[in-house]
């Protein structure tokens, strides 16, 4: 501490905790400082009249003061009333983080008529009343914080924010459930919206379910009338076997190159008859039935595929691999085959870009005890759906893939990757207690004698309906287990559980026909390498993080990306769908505007010093600076600029600077401590 | 031909001396000559788990000593003393736990010279020889006779420190086998726990712990199995006989012997249960 | 009982002799269901850390359980949250030998099947469970 009216000086605080002190003659800088006591959260710490009368020593400061709460109206109007009576030209509050309250201070500079940069936060609640808990250390503290902050304040510069026009168009990437209600409500609000699918058609896993915990309801059923809807929109560009090449711009103002993957059937000409779908012998793995069945080489999806024309997948297609075959050209009536079709690139600008790329199931095949492709009739959740599915392979019966028979009993591992710390899904995939006593449910009426064991390790039901629905499974006879299995196996035609009663204490060896796992859900492995190709931000687990966990949940840290679904962790379809519709709510009440506000605190490049090096250039990680080749002087594109200040860091030469934020701002700041 | 500083251990010495004598005399066919350690002294059989055990490991220690000294490579055959020996050796070598290394390097008289590498037979065949020259060596294919490879716990687990292979479906000597022309079964128990030494006191638990391994091998169409531990043998074939004679167990250097073309004499199988031999011709491969 | 100890300090023994921390296991009973000695096991794994979690370390150091177990490392190899219960046992015994009580007295064990056994058998058996 370099300054004496720093040290504790022992002195009695005055005994009008409320008081003003204002010591000073006009001289500029005129800085006021506003010290809130946060209720107790300060005030119970940092001794407030000491700090006041301390802070009232310093030399820039005309006047302190301090009141209970001071994002409170009473508590504004204190400021602004000073801001005017005092002749003030810098405001210092003392307070909570500046994430909380710093736009609310400084919009009530501006109602005062100062410039709402010339107002800074000093952060003594998170950085000091709340993580110090001697009194006298913390007003020590909350000293030096708000002496720190006055070193910038009288630095600063006035500013006026940016504005730039959006365009008032969105993307989404990823059609499942989620894409399409953000898609349709951003479309039923009048915007256009381009909706881009990897798939040859939409509607994601939603399409793959059989029915739906907690009511039961067919998935295809309540799915097919907004896959429909989405086809039809007049305000939806659908794009599916589509994939985000690039994405430029910034929010507002985005260019997006998409690929489009060559499907060798012309969508305007093909009417969609599946003629070509019969008589294909080219045979290739189908994800969407989970290996249960090979798909052809020409495929769709499933029968009420929007959009509901089948493309070739060249590696199994004869033609495209041996040249011979071109049955489907010879079968199809229209003319809509194209051997010679190539990927495509289109452009498109939008404005906002909500990601929503879901989910896939981890590969059971690495839960190596489980006997996953060794055993054939141990399969995964989805898997079964499909057996499930009216649409599947089986048409709705349930069959055991290794000879057809019909199981008649079942066991049901949950918890097959999820919550282990050595699989890396340390977390609880959330949407598997509750699918599984569905599974169970359906497999008891599609199979009336059949003898269905979930085990488990705990059963979570927090939803509407929920719990009750996990009550039906009990009565139905349904026999849960407590205990994680370690082991599968199979024993002639047996499917073999090692599992264990941990209520009762002991090992147990379950007898099967047929093993269903509750397979940890991931995040789908292209949405993870598309957050990582625009550098969203990703958890350790490859979902996408949303801005604040709490406060902020469905849009990213960048500017104009928006969240739904899974992508962003494990939820059930309700959860997909309201948070969808909340991403489109987001993106909507920016539409709502006719401009969109930038923080001006971007860097700045004195062109004088510049020498054009680049470091600046290869150091931003949202491209707002470009090195000019010809002048070699760097540019900053201060929409783009989130401000981090990394260039100013990277400048070898110091032309690259911060507003607000300049060199010789924070060397001086750093020499307070 | 390279040459192996080569730990047998006491129980190769005498029971299992049909693991080892083939395996001299097989490497010697494929490419290697095994040179026994001069004066070894017993691994402890047991790897000691307890944080401030360190006394238990002198023995262990002072065989690893002995063999840095002639080398920065170790074989074992025998899987807990590969076990013991791998494990200890991660506690001298592994970075971070100097202090403990030291301490134990100071229990014995001979110089720790150098890291030794503790290389199973297995990894000798699959990382120094390879799966192509072995093949090459082999005059007496196995005939597709369909064996399960048994593993046991002691050469995959723990998997950090032994990285030996999948713990949960290990492929070295199904791949060997395949190699000798033989035709690995599936077989979902390559690796549970025979009951091990709960045999001296407990014979129930280990005979039930075995006929689970047996019972699993035969489900899965298996004719054979094949072992790399004197102790999961013991309990596979000797033990067997009382619970369910039908499945010949071998040690895996037994049936590499065979098919490399060594004499019937020099199998050892006298020392096997059952009639190995009969079995052995009814495949047509004696 | 194999030692005067409070089960407090028997619990942070068996912790830094194990090198396992108790409250890491969420009671899953993985262990339990793939101990190859389970149904014969009293109490099998799950069942132990949980007394250990609850302060009856006593109770485990008197079981048969701890003297059961192979050390076969199936559990701690499955184990969701990486606690290695076989270590955890080897403490146990080894509080129990270091208090001077034997648990199987090699002279007790006889019998003509022993003649085959082999010997690294006796010696692990031995010195899992003798003092
Ligand atoms: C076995 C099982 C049973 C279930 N049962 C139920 C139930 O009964 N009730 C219930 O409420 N919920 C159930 N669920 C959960 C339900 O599946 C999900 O809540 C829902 O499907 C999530 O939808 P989504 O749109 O977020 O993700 P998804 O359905 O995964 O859709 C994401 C879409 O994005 C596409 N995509 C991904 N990456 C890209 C990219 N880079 N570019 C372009 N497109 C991309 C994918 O192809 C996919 O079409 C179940 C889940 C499972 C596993
Ligand atoms: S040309 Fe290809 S897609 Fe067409 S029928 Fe033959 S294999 Fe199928
Ligand atoms: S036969 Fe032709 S028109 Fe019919 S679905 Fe196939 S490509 Fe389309
Ligand atoms: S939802 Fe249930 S089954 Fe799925 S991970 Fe969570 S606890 Fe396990
Ligand atoms: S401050 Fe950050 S975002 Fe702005 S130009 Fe510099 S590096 Fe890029
Ligand atoms: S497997 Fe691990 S977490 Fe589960 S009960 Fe056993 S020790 Fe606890
Ligand atoms: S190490 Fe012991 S407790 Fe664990 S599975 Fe093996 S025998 Fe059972």
């Amino acid at each position: 501490m370099p300054n004496d009216e720093c040290r504790l000086t022992g002195t009695q605080p005055p005994a009008d905790a409320q008081s003003t002190i204002d010591n000073r003659q006009s001289k500029i800088p005129r800085v006021g400082v506003f010290v809130c006591h946060c209720g107790i959260n300060i005030a119970g710490v940092v001794k407030i009249p000491e700090l006041l009368e301390r802070v009232g020593t310093m030399s820039g400061v005309v006047v302190t003061k301090d009141y209970k709460y001071c994002c409170s109206d009473p508590g504004q109007q204190m400021i602004r009333d000073s801001i005017k009576s005092d002749k003030l030209d810098r405001v210092i509050v003392a307070c909570c983080s500046p994430t909380l309250h710093e736009t609310t201070f400084r919009n009530a500079c501006g109602e005062a008529g100062l410039n709402p940069y010339l107002c800074e936060i000093a952060n003594i609640r998170e950085q000091c009343a709340w993580v110090t808990a001697d009194k006298d250390e913390a007003t020590t503290k909350a000293c030096g914080i708000v002496r720190t902050t006055l070193t910038k304040v009288v630095h600063d510069q006035p500013l006026e924010a940016l504005t730039v026009p959006i365009n008032k168009r969105a993307l989404v990437v990823g059609a499942g459930i989620a894409g399409i209600q953000a898609a349709l409500d951003i479309a039923n609000a009048g915007y256009e919206v381009v909706l881009v699918e990897k798939e040859p058609s939409i509607g994601g896993h939603m399409a793959q379910l059989s029915e739906t915990f907690p009511t039961l309801d067919c998935s295809q059923c309540i799915l097919t009338p907004r896959t429909v809807e989405t086809g039809r929109h007049p305000k939806i560009r659908l794009m599916t076997y589509s994939e985000i090449d690039s994405v430029s711009g910034y929010v507002g103002n985005f260019k997006v190159k998409v690929r489009q993957k060559a499907r060798y059937v012309d969508f305007k000409t093909c009417t969609g008859c599946g003629a070509c779908l019969e008589k294909c012998p080219g045979r290739t793995e189908s994800w969407f039935e989970r290996g249960l069945v090979r798909g052809k080489a020409i495929y769709r999806l499933l029968p009420q595929a929007v959009p509901n024309r089948p493309v070739i997948d060249a590696k199994a297609c004869i033609y495209l691999t041996k040249g011979k075959c071109g049955v489907c050209a010879k079968v199809c009536p229209t003319g809509a085959i194209r051997y010679d079709d190539t990927d495509k690139f289109v452009e498109e600008e939008v404005g906002a870009i909500v990601l929503a790329t879901g989910y896939e199931l981890f590969d059971a095949t690495k839960l190596g005890s489980y006997g996953v492709g060794r055993v054939p009739d141990v399969i995964d959740g989805l898997a079964f759906e499909r057996l499930l599915s009216a649409s599947g392979p089986t048409s709705g019966d349930v069959k055991r893939p290794s000879d057809g028979k019909v199981p008649k009993k079942i066991v049901f591992v949950q918890c097959a990757g999820s919550r282990d710390s050595t699989t890396g899904m340390p977390y609880c995939s959330k949407i598997c207690c509750m699918y599984t006593a569905k599974q169970a449910i359906l497999y008891r009426h599609r199979v009336h004698d059949g003898q269905a064991t979930i085990c488990y390790i705990d059963v979570r039901t927090p939803g509407k309906g929920f719990e009750e629905f996990y009550k039906r499974a009990t009565d139905d006879g349904i026999q849960y287990l407590r205990g994680k299995v370690s082991k599968i196996f199979r024993e002639g035609d047996k499917v073999m559980v090692w599992a264990s009663d941990t209520l009762a204490g002991r090992k147990v060896e379950l007898e099967a026909d047929m093993v269903v796992l509750a397979t940890a859900v991931v995040a789908n492995p292209d949405g993870v390498a598309l957050a990582r190709k625009l550098k969203t931000q990703i958890d350790a687990h490859g979902f996408m993080t949303e801005a604040h966990p709490k406060l902020r949940p469905v849009e990213t840290l960048t500017a104009g990306f928006f969240l739904a679904g899974c992508g962003q962790g494990p939820k059930d379809i309700p959860e997909t769908v309201a948070q969808a519709s909340a991403a489109a709510a987001k993106v909507l009440a920016m539409f709502g505007n006719t401009r969109l506000t930038h923080s001006p605190t971007t860097a700045e490049v004195d062109e004088e010093i510049c020498v054009g090096c680049g470091y600046c250039e290869r150091t931003c990680a949202y491209d707002a600076v470009k090195v000019d080749p010809a002048r070699k002087k760097a540019a900053v594109n201060a929409a783009l600029c989130e401000g981090c200040g990394a260039c100013a860091v990277a400048c070898p030469s110091g032309a690259m600077t911060h507003k607000n934020f300049t060199k010789k701002a924070i060397f001086e700041m750093a020499d307070q401590f | 031909m390279t040459k192996y500083t080569y730990y047998p251990g006491c129980t190769l010495y005498t029971k299992a001396r049909n693991l080892d004598i083939c395996a001299r005399k097989a490497a010697e066919k494929v490419g290697f000559e095994l040179v026994e350690m001069p004066s070894w002294n017993c691994c402890g059989a047991i790897y000691n788990a307890a944080s401030d055990d360190l006394a238990a490991q002198v023995g262990p220690v002072r065989n690893l000593a002995k063999a840095s000294q002639l080398g920065d490579k170790l074989v074992t055959l025998c899987a807990a003393c590969h076990n013991v020996l791998k494990r200890v050796q991660n506690r001298l070598d592994q970075p971070g736990n100097e202090v403990e290394s030291e301490r134990l390097k100071t229990f014995v008289d001979e110089k720790y010279e150098r890291p030794v590498k503790v290389l199973h037979y297995l990894e000798v065949l699959k990382q120094e020889i390879g799966w192509d020259n072995i093949k090459e060596k082999v005059t007496k294919p196995l005939g597709g006779l369909k064996v399960a490879s048994y593993y046991g716990c002691l050469i995959v687990r723990p998997k950090e420190v032994l990285e030996f292979d999948d713990p949960e479906n290990p492929q070295v000597m199904d791949d060997l086998m395949r190699v000798l022309g033989a035709a690995p079964t599936r077989f979902d128990f390559k690796a549970e726990c025979c009951g091990g030494y709960l045999v001296v006191n407990r014979r129930d638990v280990a005979k039930s712990a075995s006929k689970k391994i047996l019972d699993n091998a035969k489900a899965w169409g298996a004719e054979a199995i094949v072992t790399t531990c004197p102790l999961c043998q013991y309990n596979l074939d000797k033990l067997r006989a009382v619970t369910d004679g039908s499945i010949p167990v071998f040690y895996f250097t037994q049936l590499l012997g065979l098919a490399v073309g060594l004499a019937q004499d020099e199998l050892g199988l006298e020392h096997n249960a059952g009639d190995p031999v009969g079995f052995l011709k009814s495949k047509g491969l004696l | 009982m194999a030692t005067s100890r409070s089960s407090t300090e028997l619990l942070e023994q068996i912790e830094k002799l194990s090198g396992q921390t108790v409250s890491d296991c969420y009671q899953c009973g993985c262990c339990t269901s793939g101990c190859p000695i389970g149904e014969a096991m009293d109490p099998p794994p799950s069942k132990a850390v949980r007394l250990l979690q609850l302060g009856e370390a006593p109770e485990l150091l008197d079981s048969d359980g701890i003297w059961m177990c192979a050390s076969c490392l199936v559990c701690g190899t499955r184990c969701p949250r990486a606690v290695d219960y076989a270590r955890i046992a080897e403490a146990c015994r080894v509080l129990v030998l270091r208090s001077k009580q034997s648990r199987v007295d090699p002279d007790t064990v006889t019998g003509p099947e022993l003649e085959e056994i082999p010997q690294q058998a006796f010696i692990a058996a031995f010195r899992k469970s003798s003092v």
